[in-house]
């Protein structure tokens, strides 16, 4: 009843935008048939899997500390209106540099040397970051093409430290030596493989939200972002914003990669960022750039991940449905902003 | 280094070239017009995906490269409706493309060719022009490419003539640089815009098709490896003219085939460092050639009637 009473109300874009997700969400189901399961069957193992049993749940969470690190970054950055899409280079470049580090901080004190590995892996990203800031700054260089080129020489790099200077003693494969216990993120819960890094995310989405929320210059970033020549006229200069927000979410992304390293594998190993730069920035487009959703969303779409993983595991569909998902919940987002500005309107 | 290896370079050179033609002409239209579509790596993904699965199924590339043709316009749609009907961020709208185009090529990849072992693509052939294909150095240079490559080159003198010296040009550029006027001399803006974005697509699969179907026969995941976005950086770089786009689709063709022949000689070189280098070339001409009066003027800004 109610829905007939709502639905003539709406205006023509809302009604387009319901349309093509509707048109979306049958394709995907019709994906799933194609493949020869039933849509319910799949959607059962997806969440029971993912976000319902005791072991899935931890694993959703391991996989939500670097996605909640990392997303926080492209927050800062998406808010200034700086779309840093090098989240992958930035994690990598950090968790390289931190890396590269551990020799020299492994004899420190414990209580030391893990924050200083944390800070190296920071530096890392922020640098990675600032190139791509530096660019633009300077050079009006476009930041999406710029932070994605980054990218693929960081993979490259790390591709060649792991063979090169970085490799192992033994020489056998291509990775890291594993970090010294006492650079190692501790165990939170025993028969987990939950780290301390989850603590090192919350307090990340503390200072993220701190620094969104209540500083000068978040203000700064959000009046860049919503109206830049408003900021241009109102003292601010998009270039140091663009430069500062770029370093600032590439630190974030860096945090991510150490924090990835030390708390789960132990070692710079290729492949272990596994999908998370894109990930990354569907979680901060679903937590509307909210640095507080920010965790909610990433434990979404790691629960989405590790069900998908079941789901490839146990029935016919392949994994690479889980990229078709995050594809439609971005569009989802954006029906949904067409919705709320047509209530505005 | 001998002249053999320079034709050879070349040659190369200029087949590494033609996927980036496509996507980056495609993408030059619609820039143009207004709209930037950031998700050209996704399309061009579907498009190598579709290409090898009906050139399996039909037994002929051109088969592969219609399917291929309609699965970029389709997401073109997509992007357009979004980006031009709907009005919304167009770079997040070209986010989902990627995703979606990474996941759909994934998925269709796994289901239809997973445990299959090799098999045959019916992939483009060279085409052989007789004597002039065997003419030395000459012949392999210019006179032995896919039929493709010379369709490719024709589109960019082609594009460039339109653009330039016609009206259909002209209502395209004024779209993309004052839509509000280009409204009041009775111009629909988005119906231009949503024209223009669908060919972008069309362009982007025609790009990924080349790739699986010409230049390498089959499709791999993530195989477009980031040629999407030099697409994007190409189309800058050649400051959104077609004839600058076919001038620097090859300078990116011939710097990927030059780092791949490179490699031999310079064996204490970790190879890394040659694979990096279209894409540190590409940083160098976005930062060398951003700021350029070319750039349209009402690039990702959606029209509004007022």
């Amino acid at each position: 009843m109610k829905s007939s009473l709502v639905l003539p109300s709406l205006d023509r874009d809302s009604r387009v935008a319901l349309l093509v997700l509707g048109i979306g969400a049958l394709a995907l189901l019709g994906l799933i048939a194609l493949a020869g399961e039933s849509p319910l069957r799949i959607l059962a193992i997806l969440i029971g899997e993912g976000f319902l049993n005791r072991a899935g749940i931890a694993d959703s969470l391991v996989r939500s500390i670097p996605l909640t690190l990392a997303g926080l970054g492209v927050v800062l950055a998406f808010r200034a209106g700086v779309f840093n899409i090098g989240v992958e280079g930035q994690l990598l470049i950090g968790a390289a540099l931190a890396v590269a580090c551990a020799p020299i901080l492994s004899p420190l004190p414990s209580a030391l040397s893990l924050p200083l590995l944390l800070l190296a892996g920071t530096l890392g990203g922020a640098v990675w970051g600032g190139i791509a800031g530096f660019l633009k700054a300077r050079f009006g260089a476009n930041e999406i093409i710029a932070t994605i080129m980054l990218n693929y020489i960081a993979i490259q790099m790390v591709s060649w430290l792991i063979r090169g200077p970085l490799q192992e003693a033994s020489g056998i494969f291509p990775r890291s030596d594993k970090l010294a216990n006492s650079l190692r993120l501790p165990i939170l819960f025993d028969g987990t493989r939950l780290s301390a890094g989850l603590i090192v995310a919350a307090l990340a989405c503390v200072a993220v939200w701190f620094l969104v929320a209540r500083s000068r210059y978040g203000y700064a970033l959000t009046v860049t972002g919503k109206n830049p020549d408003a900021a241009r006229y109102g003292g601010i200069r998009p270039g140091v914003i663009a430069f500062s927000v770029l370093c600032l979410s590439g630190a974030l992304a860096g945090l991510a990669g150490i924090v990835e390293v030390s708390g789960l594998h132990g070692r710079l190993q290729e492949g272990f960022v596994g999908g998370i730069g894109i990930t990354a920035i569907a979680v901060a487009l679903l937590a509307r750039l909210n640095p507080i959703w920010v965790p909610v969303a990433a434990f979404g779409f790691s629960g989405l991940y590790v069900g998908s993983d079941s789901v490839a595991r146990l029935t016919e569909v392949p994994f690479p449905l889980v990229h078709v998902i995050e594809g439609m919940i971005v569009l989802a987002f954006l029906v949904l902003q067409i919705l709320t500005m047509a209530k505005e309107r | 280094m001998d002249l053999m290896f320079l034709t050879g370079l070349l040659a190369s050179g200029v087949r590494f070239a033609i996927p980036l033609l496509f996507a980056a002409l495609g993408e030059t239209i619609g820039q143009k017009s207004g709209v930037l579509n950031v998700g050209l790596e996704g399309i061009m993904l579907v498009g190598a995906f579709l290409a090898v699965a009906f050139s399996v199924a039909t037994g002929s590339p051109w088969g592969g490269l219609l399917a291929a043709i309609l699965g970029g316009a389709a997401l073109g749609l997509l992007h357009g409706l979004f980006a031009v009907r709907l009005k919304v961020d167009q770079i997040v709208s070209g986010l989902a493309l990627i995703l979606l185009g990474l996941g759909l090529s994934g998925f269709g990849y796994r289901l239809v060719f997973a445990g299959q072992p090799s098999m045959r693509v019916p992939g483009f052939d060279r085409l052989d022009l007789g004597v002039l294909s065997d003419l030395p150095l000459l012949g392999p240079l210019l006179f032995s490419h896919h039929a493709l490559a010379y369709l490719g080159i024709l589109l960019a003198v082609g594009l460039w003539w339109i653009m330039t010296r016609t009206g259909l040009g002209l209502t395209i550029r004024a779209v993309g640089e004052n839509p509000k006027a280009a409204d009041s001399a009775g111009i629909d803006v988005d119906k231009v815009r949503m024209l223009c974005t669908i060919f972008g697509g069309a362009m982007a699969g025609i790009g990924g098709a080349y790739l699986s179907t010409a230049q390498l026969a089959g499709f791999v995941e993530d195989m477009v490896a980031g040629r999407g976005f030099i697409a994007i950086a190409c189309v800058v770089f050649a400051r959104w003219n077609p004839l600058g786009v076919l001038a620097v689709a090859l300078i990116f063709g011939i710097a990927d085939a030059a780092q791949i022949r490179l490699q031999p000689f310079f064996p204490q070189v970790p190879y890394q460092f040659f694979v990096t280098l279209p894409y540190v070339l590409a940083l160098v001409a976005l930062a060398g050639a951003a700021r350029s009066s070319n750039l349209p003027a009402a690039l990702t800004q959606p029209y509004r009637k007022s």
